[in-house]
C-alpha cells in the first residue's frame, strides 16, 4: 500500500495528468476569498482518505483546481493558502463522477499573522496580591472572535467577563492550564507562532472533540508536524510596544514518501520598546516535531518545544507618580547601574514541553487518539529582596509629595517644604534618576560597606521566585460513529503535577553572602533566633542560619502536589436540520502542600504534607442546533460545572505553612447561551445572549505590607458572580467591490452577587488577624439618601453594584476592510466602556468604613466601599498588508499595523487597590485609602512584519 | 524588492532603538558600582563653607526661645558615635567633635547600612534648623538636634526629620572611615543637671560610659488604650510610673506587653491621667475579655537606675532587638550593679540614657549580661 502511495505521490509530483486513470471519479472547484469573492491563486489542496494523503494540487490563477482519478469514497479536502485560515471540507465521490464543489471560500487570515501571544504579557503585580492574566481570543471561522481577537486584545478584553483561568487551552489534546494557578499557558509557546498556528477553537459552552471544555470556550493547538504549513519561511518583525525585533524561521516538510513529516520553528525576540523603559525581551523559542504515518489507521507524532528567555517587566504606579513624571507608562522596576539601565523584575523561564501523540483510525466510524505530555524546567521571577534596610522601590509612598502635604487637613500632612522638594524630584526625573528609579549604585554601595568580620553581608539582593513544574499528563479521546444519527465521543485525562516553589538567590549585588533568615519575623522576634529561621533544621544542626551564595535556595521551599483524573462522554445526534448533544464529565481533583523546610515560626505546621484536599468534580452540558435554509442556524448551549479550586487559592500562606482556607469548596457554575448565526455570500453575522452564574469561588491575595513589614494574606471564600450579556459580530459586503464593513460588540453586566468571608493572616505571625469575617460591602454598598444621618434601611436610596473588574463590559469595534489582489487594508474604530478596578476586601469591611471612632457614616461607606470605574475611551487602528508571488514559487509579504492612531495615552487597562489604610488622621473619625495603582495602554504603536516563504 | 524592504527595515530599527535597551539583551553585564563617595575637609568646604564646632552651633539655640534656622554656610564635622543596628536608636545619627554631641534627624531607617560607627560625618547646616527635644519649662532641658523646621505649629517638637533622600543627600556627607569613638567614662559630678546644655556639659549627646548603676525599682511607660485615637487625650492614656509595675525587661515588644497586661500586674494602674481618671486597668470594663479594651503594642520603657544619688533613666525602645531581655535578678535585687555605654541625653531635665546595643551593658564586677527571655 505504502509503495503504491509513494508511486502515486511521485507521479503527482511530476504532473497531475499522469495520475493513474483507473478511476473516473474526481473533485473540482474554485477557491475564493470569503470576504471579497475573488479567486485565490496557488492555494494548496490536500486530499486525504482517512489519514492518508491521496492527492495534492494547487489552484491556478483563476482559483480553479481539479483532482481526477479518484475511487468512490469519502475524502477530506484540506485547503491551505498563505494569508488564509486553513479550511477542511468533506467530499464524497460516488458513481465515478467528478464532483464539482463550486466555490470553496477561505477566510482571510492576515490579521492573525501579526498577533503575537506575547503581546498579552502578564502585568507584574507580584507584590499586590492581584493577578491579571490575559484571555487570548483567536481568529477562527467565528466572525465575533475574528474581529474581537484582533481588536480587543490590546485593552485586555476578557470574553464575557470571564477570568482567563476559565478558558481551557489544550495542546495536542492535553489541557495545559496551569495546575497550580489555572492560568492560560500561552507563555509556554510564545514566539512559536508558526508551530502553534493550527488550532481548533470553540466558543462558550460548546463542547470540543478533544475535551469537555468549560463555559469560556476551548482552544486546541495541534502542534504536530503535519499541521505546519509546508515549506520554509522567514520573517522579521519590529514593533514599538513590546520588543524591537523578532526573527523567526520555520520549516515543515509535509508528509514525505516514507510516511514521515518533520517540522521546525525557531525565533528570537529581542530589545525594548518605545513606551515602557526597562521593559525588554531576550527570548528565544524552539520547536521540533516529527510525525510518522504508518498506514491508514496509525500515525505517531512527537514534538518538543520551549521558550528559554528573560523578559524585563513593567510595574504599576499611582496616578500621582504618573502625573508628576508626566508619563502614564512610568515603570518603577528599572534604574541605572553604572549608567546602564537595569530592570529589577525579570521573568526568567525555560519550561520545555515534550509530547508523544498516537492516532488510531481503523475505519471511518471510529477514531482514537492518545497523548502523553510532560512539562518541566524552570519558571522564575526576579525581584529585589532586602534585609533590615530601606525600601529600595523608588515610588515608595514616603518618597512622594503627597506623603508630606495634602489639601485635606484631616491627613495632617502639612509639610509644604518637603512637598516642594519631593515634587522637584519627581517632576525632574531626568535630573534625579537615582531618586526616581531604582538606585542600583546605592544598593551596591550599601552591600559593600556592610562588613561583618571582614565579609560584606548583602542587605539588598535580587531574589528569583521559582515555581518549577514537573507536570505529566495523559489524555485519550475516542470517537465512535454509532450510526448516521448518533456519534459518541469521550475521553479520559490524568494529570500528575509537582511544582516546587522556592526562592533562589540570584544576585548578591556586590556583597559576599546573605543569610537564610526570615527578614520579616526578624523584627518581631529579634530576641528569639529560632523563630526567625526559614530552615529550622539547618539551624538546629549548625547553630546558625545558612550562609547563602548566589544560586542557593532560601526563604521557603515547598512542593505543591496536584492529581487530577477526569472522564467524559458526549453523545451527538444529527437528524436533518437538527443536531444536538449532551455530555457529562466526572472526576477527582486532589492537591496538597508538602513543606520541605521546617519554618521557625510554624515548626509544627510547615514541614511535611498538609491535609490532602479532595474534590469530586462533575459537569453536564448540552447543546441544540437548528439549521435554516443552509446559511443560518440557531443554536443554544447550557452547562453546569462543579470545578475544584486551584492550589494557589487554597492555602492562606503557602510560603510558610500548611493551613488551608476555611470553607474551601467546589466552584459551581451555571452557564447558558443562545445564538443565531448567518453566513452567506460574504455576509457573516452572529449574535449571542449569555447568562452565567459562578458561585463559591475562593481567592487568596498576598501582598507586601510595609506597615506589618511582612507579606499579608487575605483569603476570601464564597465569592459569587453573575455574567449576563450579548455578543454580536458581523461582516457586510459593501457596494464597492472588495470592501466590507465589519464589527463586533460585547455588552454585558458582570457583577458580584455575594458578600464573601475573609480571613487575614500575616506571614510572620501565628496570629490570625481577621478570621472568617463577612465582607459586607463586597457585592454592593448602600447609598443613603441625601442628608440621612442614621444608617437605617429606610434611609437607603439604592445599592451601588460592584462589578467584575479588569475588562471593559462594553467593547465595540466597527471598521472597513478592503481586500483585493493580495492587498488588504483595514481601518477600525473602537469604543470601550465600563471597566472597573479590582477591589480589595479590606475596604469593604465594617472596620474600614467605621474608622478609628468605630462609627460608620454614610459618607465613609460611600468613600471607602466605592469601586472605581475607568473612563470610557475610543481607539483608531489601521493596518495594511500585501504579498507578492515571485515566479509562483516564492512569496514575499508584509503587514504593517498601526494601533492607537490618536495616541490616546490615558487608557487604563487595569490595576489594583493597595490594601492599606491611612489611619492616623487628625479627626480620628475615619480612615482614608491609599492611592490605587494602574496600568495604562501604550499610545500610538506600530508593528511591521516582513515574511518570505518558499 | 525584498532586499530593499529588508534594508529599510534594518535601517529603521537602528534609528529607532537606542543602546540602552539592547544592553541587557546582549550582556547582562552592568559592572560593579563602587562604594559611597567620601569627602574630606577640602572638598566639603570647596564652595566657601566654613567649619563650626558643635558646641558653637548648639550655642545658637537659646533654651525656651524655640527653633533656630541656620542661614549661613557652616559645616559641622564629627565622628559617628551611634548605630541603629539594634533598633534602639531610630532614624537619627549622633555625631561628636569633642566640643559636644549632636543628634542629626535623618528620618531614614537602617542607617547603619550606610554610616558606620567611627566614620567622619559632615553636615552642611545651611537651611537646617536646630532645636531641642524634651525641653519643658519648669522641668528642664532636653537634647539638642538638627533637622528641618517642624511645619506643625502645634507640634511638641522644634525640628522635623529630613525624611527625603534628596534632603539627606544635600546636607549629610560621608567622611573618612575611622575607629569607633572611645566613650568617656563619667563620674557623677560630670553628669548634666537639668539646666545643662552642650555648652555647659560637652558630654551631652556623646557616647559615654556610666559605671556602677544600681537598680532603682521604678519605671516609666506611657500606654494607650487605642493608639489610633488621640494619644494626647488623657482618657486614652495609662501611665506606668512611680513604681516598677512588674516590668523586668528593658522595654516590651507587642507580645511581651500582652503577656504583662494579661498577667494582671498592671491591674492597679490608673486609666486616664491628670483630672481625667476613668478607673483602673483591673476594672471590669477594661479587664473583660482578656483586657480587650486595651490595645497591644510595643512600648518604650525607662528603667530607673541610680549612679550615686543621681537618677539615670535607661530608656529603651520597644522595637529594639534586645528589649524583651530580662534584667537579671541580681541586678533587680540590687546585689550587683551595671556599667552602661550609650548616648547621654536630657529629657525634661532628667538624664535619659540610650543604649546602643545589648552589649553596651556589662556587670560592674565583670561579665556580660546574660540574654534571658521569659
Amino acid at each position: 500500500m505504502i509503495k503504491k502511495l509513494s508511486l502515486a505521490l511521485a507521479a503527482l509530483a511530476c504532473s497531475l495528468s499522469l495520475l493513474a486513470q483507473e478511476h473516473d471519479g474526481g473533485v473540482k472547484g474554485t477557491v475564493i476569498n470569503r470576504v471579497t469573492r475573488e479567486a485565490v491563486e496557488a492555494a494548496q489542496l490536500q486530499l486525504l482518505s482517512g489519514a492518508e494523503q491521496v492527492a495534492e494540487t494547487t489552484t491556478d490563477e483563476s482559483g480553479n483546481f481539479l483532482i481526477p482519478g479518484l475511487a468512490d469514497g469519502m475524502y477530506t479536502l484540506v485547503i491551505t493558502s498563505n494569508d488564509f485560515l486553513q479550511s477542511v471540507v468533506n467530499v464524497t465521490v460516488n458513481d465515478g463522477y467528478v464532483k464539482n464543489m463550486f466555490n470553496l471560500s477561505l477566510t482571510p487570515a492576515q490579521h492573525v499573522e501579526g498577533i503575537d501571544d506575547s503581546s498579552l504579557y502578564e502585568f507584574d503585580m507580584d507584590d499586590s496580591g492581584y493577578n491579571d492574566n490575559p484571555t487570548v481570543l483567536f481568529g477562527s471561522n467565528d466572525i465575533f472572535n475574528e474581529v474581537a481577537g484582533y481588536n480587543f486584545s490590546a485593552v485586555r478584553f476578557r470574553t464575557r467577563g470571564y477570568s482567563s483561568e476559565s478558558q481551557d487551552v489544550y495542546l495536542a489534546g492535553v489541557k495545559m492550564n496551569d495546575a497550580i494557578t489555572g492560568y492560560g499557558p500561552w507563555s509556554l509557546w510564545s514566539g512559536l507562532n508558526e508551530a502553534t498556528r493550527s488550532k481548533d477553537v470553540t466558543v462558550g459552552n460548546e463542547i470540543a472533540e478533544y475535551g469537555f471544555g468549560g463555559y469560556n470556550g476551548t482552544t486546541n493547538i495541534f502542534a504536530n508536524a503535519t499541521s505546519l504549513r509546508k515549506g520554509l519561511r522567514f520573517s522579521v518583525l519590529s514593533n514599538s510596544a513590546l520588543y524591537r525585533l523578532r526573527l523567526m524561521a520555520s520549516y515543515a516538510s509535509g508528509q514525505k514518501d516514507n510516511g514521515w513529516a518533520y517540522a521546525f520553528n525557531v525565533s528570537a525576540r529581542l530589545g525594548g520598546n518605545d513606551w515602557v523603559k526597562g521593559q525588554y525581551y531576550r527570548s528565544f523559542a524552539y520547536y521540533a516535531a516529527a510525525e510518522k504515518v504508518f498506514d491508514d489507521a496509525n500515525r505517531l507524532g512527537f514534538f518538543v518545544m520551549g521558550t528559554p528567555g528573560v523578559r524585563g517587566k513593567q510595574n504599576a504606579s499611582t496616578q500621582e507618580v504618573y502625573d508628576l513624571v508626566g508619563d502614564n507608562m512610568y515603570n518603577s522596576n528599572w534604574g541605572y547601574q553604572n549608567g546602564k539601565v537595569r530592570n529589577s523584575r525579570e521573568a526568567r523561564t525555560h519550561e520545555p514541553i515534550a509530547a508523544i501523540k498516537y492516532d488510531f483510525m481503523p475505519n471511518e466510524d471510529f477514531s482514537l487518539s492518545a497523548t502523553l505530555l510532560g512539562r518541566f524546567g524552570r519558571n522564575g521571577n526576579t525581584a529585589l529582596d532586602w534585609y533590615d534596610a530601606q525600601d529600595p522601590r523608588p515610588d515608595y509612598y514616603r518618597n512622594l509629595p503627597s506623603y508630606y502635604y495634602m489639601e485635606n487637613s484631616d491627613y495632617k500632612r502639612i509639610d509644604r517644604f518637603k512637598y516642594a522638594w519631593a515634587k522637584e524630584v519627581w517632576t525632574h526625573d531626568w535630573v534625579y534618576p537615582e531618586l526616581t528609579h531604582v538606585n542600583w549604585d546605592r544598593l551596591y554601595a550599601v552591600n559593600q560597606s556592610n562588613l561583618v568580620d571582614g565579609l560584606a553581608r548583602s542587605k539588598y539582593v535580587v531574589e528569583e521566585r521559582r515555581a518549577d513544574q514537573l507536570d505529566l499528563n495523559f489524555a485519550t479521546t475516542a470517537k465512535l460513529k454509532v450510526n448516521r444519527f448518533l456519534t459518541l465521543n469521550g475521553g479520559i485525562d490524568a494529570k500528575v503535577n509537582r511544582t516546587e516553589h522556592f526562592k533562589k538567590l540570584h544576585d548578591l549585588l556586590g556583597g559576599t553572602y546573605y543569610l537564610n533568615v526570615d527578614n520579616f519575623a526578624d523584627r518581631d522576634f529579634a530576641t528569639d533566633p529560632g523563630k526567625v529561621q526559614n530552615d529550622l533544621e539547618y539551624y538546629m544542626l549548625h547553630g546558625h542560619a545558612q550562609t547563602l551564595l548566589e544560586g542557593d535556595k532560601y526563604g521557603y521551599d515547598y512542593y505543591a502536589h496536584v492529581r487530577n483524573l477526569n472522564g467524559w462522554l458526549n453523545a451527538s445526534v444529527a437528524a436533518g436540520n437538527f443536531s444536538g448533544n449532551v455530555a457529562a464529565k466526572a472526576g477527582t481533583s486532589t492537591f496538597w502542600r508538602e513543606g520541605l523546610w521546617q519554618k521557625g515560626l510554624f515548626p509544627d505546621n510547615s514541614k511535611g504534607n498538609s491535609a490532602k484536599q479532595n474534590f469530586f468534580v462533575y459537569a453536564v452540558k448540552g447543546g441544540a442546533n437548528y439549521v435554516i435554509g443552509g446559511h443560518s442556524r440557531f443554536y443554544a448551549n447550557v452547562g453546569y460545572y462543579e470545578d475544584a479550586p486551584v492550589f494557589n487559592m487554597a492555602f492562606v500562606s503557602p510560603r510558610t505553612r500548611n493551613t488551608v482556607v476555611d470553607g474551601l469548596t467546589t466552584i459551581k457554575t451555571f452557564s447558558s447561551d443562545v445564538n443565531f448565526q448567518y453566513s452567506n455570500n460574504g455576509w457573516d453575522f452572529r449574535i449571542t445572549g449569555f447568562y452565567t452564574t459562578i458561585a463559591d469561588q475562593s481567592d487568596v491575595m498576598s501582598f507586601y505590607d510595609d506597615l506589618q513589614n511582612a507579606f499579608t494574606n487575605f483569603a476570601m471564600t464564597g465569592i459569587d458572580q453573575r455574567h449576563v450579556g450579548t455578543e454580536l459580530g458581523f461582516r457586510v459586503p459593501l457596494p464597492i467591490p472588495s470592501l466590507s464593513l465589519q464589527g463586533a460588540v460585547s455588552y454585558g453586566e458582570y457583577v458580584y452577587t455575594s458578600n464573601p468571608y475573609m480571613t487575614q493572616t500575616v506571614d510572620n505571625s501565628e496570629e490570625v488577624t481577621i478570621k472568617d469575617q463577612i465582607v459586607p460591602y463586597w457585592k454592593s454598598h448602600p447609598v443613603y439618601k441625601e442628608g440621612a444621618t442614621e444608617l437605617t434601611d429606610g434611609n437607603i436610596d439604592h445599592f451601588q453594584k460592584h462589578y467584575v473588574p479588569s475588562t471593559p463590559q462594553l467593547a465595540s469595534s466597527i471598521g472597513l476592510s478592503w481586500n483585493r489582489n493580495y492587498w488588504f487594508i483595514d481601518a477600525d474604530f473602537e469604543y470601550f466602556a465600563h471597566t472597573y478596578l479590582d477591589m480589595n476586601p479590606l475596604y469593604r469591611t465594617d472596620m474600614a468604613c467605621a474608622g478609628p471612632d468605630k462609627t460608620e457614616t454614610a459618607e465613609e461607606i460611600a468613600y471607602m466601599a466605592a469601586q472605581e470605574e475607568f473612563a470610557p475611551y475610543y481607539l483608531l487602528n489601521f493596518s495594511i498588508g500585501k504579498s507578492w508571488y515571485i515566479q509562483r514559487k516564492y512569496q514575499l509579504g508584509f503587514n504593517l499595523s498601526a494601533k492607537n492612531l490618536l495616541n490616546n495615552t490615558s487608557v487604563k487597562t487595569g490595576g489594583y487597590e493597595q490594601t492599606r489604610l491611612v489611619d492616623n488622621t487628625v479627626g480620628k473619625e475615619r480612615y482614608y485609602r491609599f492611592d490605587p495603582k494602574y496600568f495604562y495602554m501604550s499610545g500610538f504603536n506600530y508593528m511591521l512584519n516582513i515574511y518570505f516563504r518558499f | 524588492m525584498g532586499k530593499n524592504i529588508l534594508f529599510c527595515a534594518a535601517a529603521a530599527l537602528a534609528i529607532l532603538s537606542s543602546c540602552e535597551e539592547w544592553e541587557p539583551v546582549y550582556t547582562f553585564d552592568y559592572g560593579t558600582p563602587g562604594t559611597f563617595k567620601e569627602y574630606d575637609d577640602a572638598s566639603i568646604t570647596a564652595d566657601g563653607a566654613t567649619f563650626i564646632d558643635i558646641a558653637d552651633l548648639a550655642a545658637r539655640y537659646k533654651v525656651g526661645r524655640g527653633p533656630v534656622f541656620i542661614g549661613d554656610n557652616v559645616v559641622i564635622k564629627g565622628k559617628l558615635s551611634s548605630s541603629d543596628r539594634s533598633g534602639n536608636i531610630y532614624k537619627s545619627l549622633y555625631i561628636q567633635d569633642g566640643t559636644g554631641g549632636m543628634e542629626i534627624k535623618m528620618g531614614r531607617t537602617s542607617l547603619y547600612n550606610e554610616f558606620s560607627e567611627g566614620e567622619t560625618i559632615y553636615v552642611r547646616c545651611e537651611g537646617l534648623t536646630i532645636g531641642m527635644y524634651g525641653y519643658k519649662s519648669g522641668s528642664g532641658n532636653g537634647m539638642i538636634q538638627i533637622g528641618f523646621a517642624d511645619p506643625d505649629p502645634d507640634s511638641d517638637y522644634d525640628t522635623s526629620y529630613m525624611d527625603l533622600q534628596l534632603l539627606v543627600d544635600q546636607h549629610v556627607f560621608h567622611g573618612a572611615k575611622g575607629a569607633p569613638v572611645k566613650p568617656a567614662v563619667l563620674t557623677e559630678d560630670q553628669l548634666p543637671n537639668k539646666e545643662s546644655t552642650v555648652v555647659t556639659c560637652p558630654y551631652l549627646g556623646e557616647l559615654v560610659t556610666l559605671k556602677g548603676l544600681r537598680y532603682g525599682n521604678e519605671i516609666f511607660a506611657l500606654l494607650y488604650l487605642d493608639s489610633q485615637l488621640d494619644t494626647k487625650q488623657p482618657s486614652n492614656r495609662i501611665f506606668l510610673s512611680g513604681a516598677q509595675w512588674g516590668v523586668t525587661t528593658w522595654a516590651m515588644t507587642k507580645n511581651k506587653m500582652a503577656s504583662y497586661l494579661e498577667s494582671g500586674i498592671w491591674d492597679e494602674a490608673e486609666v486616664g491621667s491628670g483630672a481625667t481618671r476613668l478607673g483602673k486597668v483591673g476594672d471590669k470594663e477594661y479587664k473583660a475579655n482578656n483586657y480587650a479594651a486595651i490595645q497591644r503594642a510595643a512600648y518604650s520603657v525607662s528603667q530607673y537606675f541610680k549612679m550615686g544619688k543621681t537618677d539615670i533613666q535607661i530608656r529603651t525602645s520597644g522595637y529594639s532587638r534586645f528589649c524583651d531581655y530580662e534584667i537579671p535578678a541580681d541586678v533587680l535585687d540590687g546585689s550587683r550593679t551595671i556599667d552602661v555605654t550609650g548616648i547621654l541625653t536630657l529629657y525634661q531635665g532628667s538624664i535619659q540614657f540610650t543604649l546602643i546595643d545589648y552589649d553596651s551593658i556589662v556587670y560592674s564586677d565583670g561579665g556580660a549580661m546574660p540574654a534571658i527571655l521569659k
